[in-house]
C-alpha cells in the first residue's frame, strides 16, 4: 500500500506524461525538496519511478573577464599596441598594459631587449590567429553551459581562465523523475479508494465524517526531515549541572567582578609580586584603564605586611593596583572571605561557590583558549581538615558522575595543597580537573584568626571533556558552529 | 612547575643503590611528584617551583634516600667557623644590586657528569627561582686562581676577558654581543656603572651576566668560590645554605666567607636550622587522621626533618636547604604527603546550611528558558575582541576611551573587551551561512564599558536570520520575552548605525535606554559575510 504522499507523486507524474524535474514536481505538490527526494528514493526502490541524476557545469564570467571579452586579453591588447608603434617598457603606464606585459612575457609572446618591447614569432602567430583562451572566453560569453565534450577539448584554456580569475565554474546537479510501467499501472488503478480519509481536518472532526471510513496509512519507515530543536549551549548545561551539584550540597552561590586590580587576583592569594604567573605572558593586563582602585582599603596594609615578612622584599601598592582580567575564580572567593562580616547570621561552616569566566593570555589552539570557565568553592569554618575537603570534593564531582583522586601539588595560596584528577571512562585515563587545599594562614588570618578555609577551583571545560565523549577539542566549544550545535547530543 | 632530566647512573651513584623504573616511579609519586619519562639513561620529573633543593640532583637523591629511610645521618653544619676569605662590599653597588653571599668549597672531586649537573642546576636555579637572575645570580670560580682581597663593587665600563670568548670585550659590548649578555642585559639598571666581583688581579665576575675566563671551573678544579648576588639579603644568604648542603653531600669541605658591608658584617653560610614546635593535635587536626607521636616523627624523618617529642608538642628542625618552609602549615603538608593522600579517609562535614543560587543565575535561567522556548539556540563567545569586529564592521566609530583595552595579547587581534554581544553573534551567523535557514541564535553573557568606572553588563542578545525576517518579527520577539519576564517597558524609535534607519527602536526600562532592536543594516550583514535578511535585539538585564 502506498502512502498518500507517494500516491500524490505518482498521480502528478502521470498528469505530466514523461519526465519532470524534481524542483518542478516539489513546487507543484507544495512539498519541500528534501521530502520529495526521500519519498522518490523509496518509490524508485519499489520500482514505481525512475530517477535520472545528472549534473551540468556552467561558467560565469567575472567582471574582469567581461572587460576583456570584447577588447581582448591584456596581452593581445598590448601586442596590438606594439605592432602599431614600437614601445619602451617605461611607456607602459596603464594597469591593463602592465598585466599584458606580465602574461605576454611568461607565455613567450614578447621579449624585452634593452628596454624595448619585441614581439616574438609566437606573438606574431597570436596576433594573426588569436589566443586560445580568448576564443573560449568569447564562446562562454554566448553560451555558458560547459558540455563534457567542450570541457575535455578546452581543458587547458579553462584551467588558465580559472587561474586568472576571469571565470568561475558552478556545478549544478539535477534530478529528473519519470514513471515506470509499474508506476503507471499503480496510478491508473488508483490504489486509494475514495472511502479513505487523506488528511484529517476541522470539518471532518465536527461532522463526525470519519465514522465508517478508514484512514489512509502512512509508511512509518519513510525518511523525514528532522525537526531542529533549539538548545542551551553544551558548556552552559555543564555549568548548570555543577551549580546544581553545589546547591544540593548546601552551598550558596556568590559572584564577583571580571575586571579587577591584580590585588584580588594575586596579592591576596599570596603570590609574590615577582612571581612568573603574574607576567603578561600569562595574564591580560589592561592598558585602559591601567590602574584600578582597591575598594577594601582595610586589608591593604595587612597584605603588605604578610608579603614583606614572607618574601623579604618590598610590596608595592601600584603593582597591586594594575588592572587585570581575572585569571582565577579564587579572586571572587577571597573578596568574599575578606567581607565575611556580611554573613554574620550564618553558622559556621559557611559554604560558598562561584562559577564564571576567567582569562589567560594564550595563543588559541585546540586545547588552549583565552577565555574559559572555572568553578570555585570555599568552606570557612573551625577545625576543618583535609579529610573534610576530600569528602566534599568526592561528593560534588560524584554528583555529576565523575570519579576523582588526589595528588600532592604546590599552589602559592594553599598548604597542604592537592591536584584533583577525574577519571575519563572512554580514554581510561586520569585528567587534571581541579586544584585544592587549605588556604595559608597568612591569607586566612587577615579575615579572622580562628578559622580554617578549605578552597578549590576547577575548570568547567575539563569536566565537560570527561562527561561528553563527543567533545574532543576545547576549541569546538567556542567555535559555536550552528551545525555542530544543532546535531549535538545532550549529556 | 620545573621539569628536570636526571642521569640515572649518576643518580644511583649518589643514592648508593639502584632502583628499576617501576620502583622509581612509585617512590617519586609517593613523595608527591610525577615521573614523566624514563629512558635507558635518564628520567624526567616534574617538580614544584618552590623546591629548588630537589631540582638539584644531589638534593633529589638526598630527599629520596630520606624518604626510603636510607639516609646517611648527615649533619649539615660547618665545623670550622673561622672565615677563609673576606669580601668587601662597596657603597656604589648598594644602589644596583645590594647583596652578596659566598662560600668556599675545598677538596671537591668532580666527574664530567657531576660538573655538568652542577652547571645545569645553577642555570635552572637562577632562571626559575632567581627570576631570570633578577632576584638571584650565581658565580662559580676556581678558588686557586683567585688572589685576595675580594671586593663586590660597581665600576665603569672596561675591558674584560669573559668565559666563552677568545678576546677581551668591554662590558657594554658583552651586553650587546655575548650570548649571556644579550639574555640578561635587562638586569643592568644603571647607564654607566656595572656590578662586579673582583680580586687583586681584576674582575672575576660581571654580575649577573658572566664570569671571567681566568677563574673558570673545570672537572679538574678542586677548590671553589661560589658567590651569590641579589636584591634580597635573606634570599642570597639562604641560597648559600642550599649550595653548602649540596657540596657537603658531594663529600667536599665547606669554608666560611665573611661579607663586610659598610657598618656591618656577616659570616656565611650561616647553616642555622630553624625550630618549630607544633602540637600533635594540630597536625592530626589539619589532616583529619589519627597518626600518633611516633609515626609523625618517623614521617617527618622521611621528609628530611629531624623531629623530637617535647611535652605534647613535636619539635621539628627545618633542614637548612629547605627554602620553602614558611611556617607550620608547610610542615603539616609534608607530614600529609608522607602519610599519603590516598590513605586520608574522607570525613563528612556537618552543616545545616541550605544551598541557594545567586540572583543573577536565577534571572539568567529565566531568560534562557524563554529564549530557547522561542526557538533560539545558545552561543557562547569570547569576551575579547577587536576594534574591527566590535566597531568597524558594525558601522560604529571606534571608541578607545569608552572600552576596556588589554595589553600585549598573544593573539594580536584581541585588543579589547566587547562592548556589545551583537558583533559576536553576527560573526557566528557569518560562519554558519551554509546551514539551513531560518537560524535563530542568542547569547546571554557580559559586555563591558568604561565610563569613569568599569561597567560589566549582563546582556541578552539574539539574531533571527530568515528570507522574510522584518522589524515586526524583532518587535514580537522582544515583547514576547519582556512580557514573560514581567518587565514594564516602552519602545521608542531610534537611529543606530548598525540598523536600517526607520527600522530600529530602543527598549526603555525605568526611563532609561536599556536595549535596541530592529533590522540589521545590509552593509553590516555584508561585513560579516551574511546574505540573509537578519533582525536582532540586545538588552542589558
Amino acid at each position: 500500500m502506498l502512502s498518500p504522499l507517494e500516491f500524490r507523486i505518482i498521480s502528478q507524474l502521470q498528469k505530466a506524461k514523461g519526465g519532470i524535474s524534481a524542483e518542478q514536481l516539489a513546487s507543484e505538490l507544495q512539498i519541500s525538496k528534501d521530502t520529495l527526494y526521500s519519498t522518490a528514493e523509496n518509490l524508485s526502490v519499489l520500482g514505481y519511478v525512475e530517477l535520472k541524476k545528472s549534473s551540468s557545469k556552467e561558467a560565469q564570467i567575472t567582471d574582469e573577464g567581461k572587460s576583456y571579452a570584447n577588447a581582448g586579453l591584456p596581452e593581445t591588447q598590448l601586442l596590438r599596441k606594439i605592432s602599431r608603434k614600437s614601445m619602451k617598457v617605461q611607456e607602459l603606464s596603464d594597469p591593463v598594459s602592465r598585466i599584458g606585459l606580465q602574461w605576454g612575457k611568461s607565455n613567450g609572446l614578447l621579449t624585452i631587449d634593452g628596454g624595448m618591447l619585441n614581439i616574438t614569432a609566437k606573438g606574431k602567430e597570436a596576433l594573426s590567429g588569436g589566443i586560445a583562451e580568448e576564443k573560449v572566453l568569447t564562446e562562454l560569453g554566448s553560451s555558458p553551459q560547459i558540455s563534457g565534450q567542450f570541457e575535455s577539448k578546452h581543458k587547458r584554456e579553462l584551467e588558465n581562465l580559472l587561474k586568472r580569475k576571469l571565470i568561475t565554474i558552478k556545478e549544478r546537479s539535477s534530478l529528473e523523475i519519470s514513471l515506470t510501467a509499474t508506476g503507471s499501472e499503480a496510478a491508473s488503478k488508483g490504489h486509494l479508494p475514495s472511502s479513505q480519509i487523506n488528511s484529517l481536518n476541522r470539518s471532518i472532526i465536527a461532522s463526525k465524517g470519519w465514522k465508517g471510513k478508514e484512514f489512509e496509512k502512512y509508511n512509518v519507515n519513510l525518511e523525514v526531515a528532522k525537526e531542529i530543536p533549539a538548545k542551551a549551549h553544551p558548556l552552559r548545561r555543564m555549568i548548570n549541572q555543577i551549580k546544581g551539584s553545589y546547591v544540593s550540597m548546601g552551598f550558596k552561590e556568590i559572584s564577583g567582578p571580571i575586571v579587577i586590580p591584580a590585588f584580588w587576583n594575586f596579592d591576596t592569594l599570596f603570590t609574590p609580586q615577582d612571581h612568573p604567573a603574574r607576567e603578561t605572558q600569562d595574564t591580560f593586563y589592561l592598558s585602559n584603564p591601567q590602574l584600578l582602585e582597591i575598594t577594601n582599603k582595610g586589608v591593604v596594609a595587612k597584605v603588605k605586611a604578610a608579603h614583606e615578612e614572607a618574601w623579604h622584599s618590598e610590596w608595592v601598592e601600584n603593582i597591586a593596583k594594575q588592572g587585570v582580567l581575572r585569571t582565577q575564580m579564587t579572586s571572587v572567593s577571597i573578596q568574599e572571605l575578606y567581607n565575611i562580616a556580611k554573613y554574620k547570621e550564618y553558622k559556621l561552616p559557611l559554604k560558598l561557590f562561584s562559577t564564571g569566566r576567567v582569562f589567560r593570555n594564550e595563543n588559541i589552539d585546540y586545547k588552549h583558549l583565552t577565555d574559559f570557565y572555572q568553578s570555585d568553592g570555599i568552606i570557612i569554618g573551625e577545625n576543618l581538615t583535609m579529610a573534610n575537603l576530600f569528602d566534599t570534593l568526592t561528593k560534588i564531582y560524584g554528583a555529576i558522575g565523575i570519579k576523582i583522586k588526589f595528588k600532592p601539588a604546590y599552589f602559592p595560596f594553599v598548604e597542604p595543597g592537592a591536584e584533583v584528577y577525574g577519571y575519563h571512562e572512554q580514554r581510561k585515563e586520569w585528567l587534571e580537573i581541579a586544584g585544592c587545599g587549605i588556604l595559608r594562614r597568612e591569607i586566612t588570618g587577615i579575615a579572622r584568626k580562628s578559622v580554617t578555609v578549605l578552597a578549590w577551583g576547577s575548570s568547567v571545560e575539563r569536566l565537560l571533556l570527561i562527561k561528553d565523549p563527543e567533545i574532543e577539542r576545547l576549541s569546538d566549544l567556542y567555535n559555536n558552529g550552528v551545525g555542530w550545535l544543532r546535531s549535538k547530543r545532550l549529556v | 612547575m620545573v621539569n628536570v632530566l636526571f642521569n640515572k647512573k649518576y643518580l644511583f651513584s649518589l643514592l648508593g643503590f639502584k632502583l628499576d623504573d617501576k620502583k622509581l616511579e612509585s617512590y617519586i609519586a609517593k613523595m608527591g611528584f610525577e615521573m614523566e619519562s624514563a629512558s635507558a639513561t635518564e628520567i624526567g620529573i616534574e617538580l614544584p617551583a618552590n623546591r629548588p633543593d630537589i631540582v638539584d640532583i644531589v638534593g633529589f637523591a638526598r630527599a629520596l634516600r630520606n624518604f626510603l629511610h636510607k639516609g646517611k645521618k648527615t649533619k649539615y653544619e660547618i665545623k670550622n667557623s673561622k672565615p677563609l676569605l673576606q669580601i668587601d662590599v662597596s657603597k656604589e653597588v648598594s644602589q644596583l644590586r645590594p647583596f652578596i653571599a659566598a662560600l668556599a668549597v675545598e677538596e671537591m672531586k668532580f666527574s664530567e657528569e657531576s660538573l655538568k649537573h652542577l652547571l645545569n642546576f645553577t642555570e635552572k636555579f637562577t632562571s626559575n627561582y632567581g627570576r631570570q637572575r633578577k632576584k638571584l645570580a650565581i658565580g662559580l670560580h676556581d678558588l686557586d686562581k683567585i688572589i685576595p682581597p675580594l671586593e663586590y663593587g660597581a665600576i665603569k665600563d672596561q675591558e674584560f676577558a669573559a668565559l666563552g670568548t677568545s678576546k677581551k670585550m668591554k662590558f657594554s659590548e658583552i651586553l650587546k654581543k655575548h650570548e649571556k649578555g644579550i639574555s640578561y642585559a635587562h638586569t643592568i639598571s644603571h647607564p654607566s656603572l656595572y656590578p662586579v666581583v673582583k680580586d687583586s688581579d681584576g674582575v672575576i665576575s660581571l654580575v649577573p651576566i658572566i664570569n671571567s675566563a681566568r677563574t673558570k671551573v673545570t672537572a679538574a678544579t678542586r677548590n671553589l668560590l661560589i658567590e651569590i648576588t641579589g636584591i634580597s639579603k635573606y634570599d642570597v644568604e639562604r641560597s648559600a645554605d642550599l649550595f653548602a648542603a649540596m657540596f657537603i653531600d658531594l663529600g667536599a669541605t665547606i669554608k666560611k666567607v665573611k661579607i663586610n658591608y659598610s657598618g656591618s658584617s656577616v659570616i656565611l653560610p650561616k647553616m642555622e636550622s630553624q625550630k618549630i614546635e607544633i602540637p600533635l593535635l594540630k597536625i592530626e587536626g589539619q589532616i583529619g587522621v589519627i597518626i600518633g607521636f611516633n609515626n609523625v616523627i618517623s614521617l617527618a624523618n622521611k621528609m628530611g626533618y629531624l623531629a623530637a617529642l617535647v611535652g605534647r608538642n613535636i619539635r621539628f628542625w627545618i633542614p637548612t636547604y629547605r627554602l620553602d618552609v614558611l611556617n607550620e602549615q608547610d610542615i603539616i603538608e609534608d607530614i600529609a604527603i608522607a602519610y599519603g593522600y590516598d590513605y586520608i579517609q574522607p570525613v563528612p562535614l556537618f552543616s545545616e546550611q541550605i544551598g541557594e543560587l545567586g540572583e543573577s543565575t536565577k534571572n539568567s535561567m529565566k531568560v534562557s528558558e524563554i529564549m530557547v522556548g522561542m526557538g533560539f539556540s545558545e552561543m557562547m563567545n569570547s569576551f575579547l575582541t577587536s576594534d574591527d569586529i566590535n566597531f568597524k564592521k558594525m558601522r560604529q566609530e571606534v571608541d578607545k576611551e569608552g572600552s576596556i583595552r588589554v595589553k600585549a595579547a598573544k593573539v594580536q587581534q584581541l585588543t579589547m573587551l566587547r562592548t556589545s554581544l551583537l558583533p559576536s553573534l553576527l560573526r557566528n551567523l557569518g560562519m554558519s551561512v551554509h546551514e539551513k535557514m531560518p537560524q535563530k541564535i542568542f547569547e546571554l553573557d557580559y559586555a563591558f564599558g568604561l565610563d569613569k568606572q568599569v561597567n560589566e553588563r549582563r546582556c541578552v542578545a539574539a539574531l533571527f536570520a530568515d528570507p522574510k525576517a522584518n522589524f515586526n518579527q524583532a518587535k514580537a520577539i522582544v515583547e514576547g520575552m519582556l512580557q514573560s519576564m514581567g518587565i514594564e517597558y516602552k519602545i521608542r524609535e531610534t537611529l543606530h548605525n548598525s540598523f536600517i534607519e526607520g527600522r530600529s527602536a530602543n527598549i526603555i526600562l525605568d526611563g532609561k535606554v536599556a536595549g535596541v532592536f530592529g533590522e540589521i543594516h545590509p552593509e553590516v550583514l555584508s561585513n560579516f559575510g551574511i546574505e540573509e535578511p537578519t533582525v536582532a535585539f540586545e538588552i542589558s538585564l
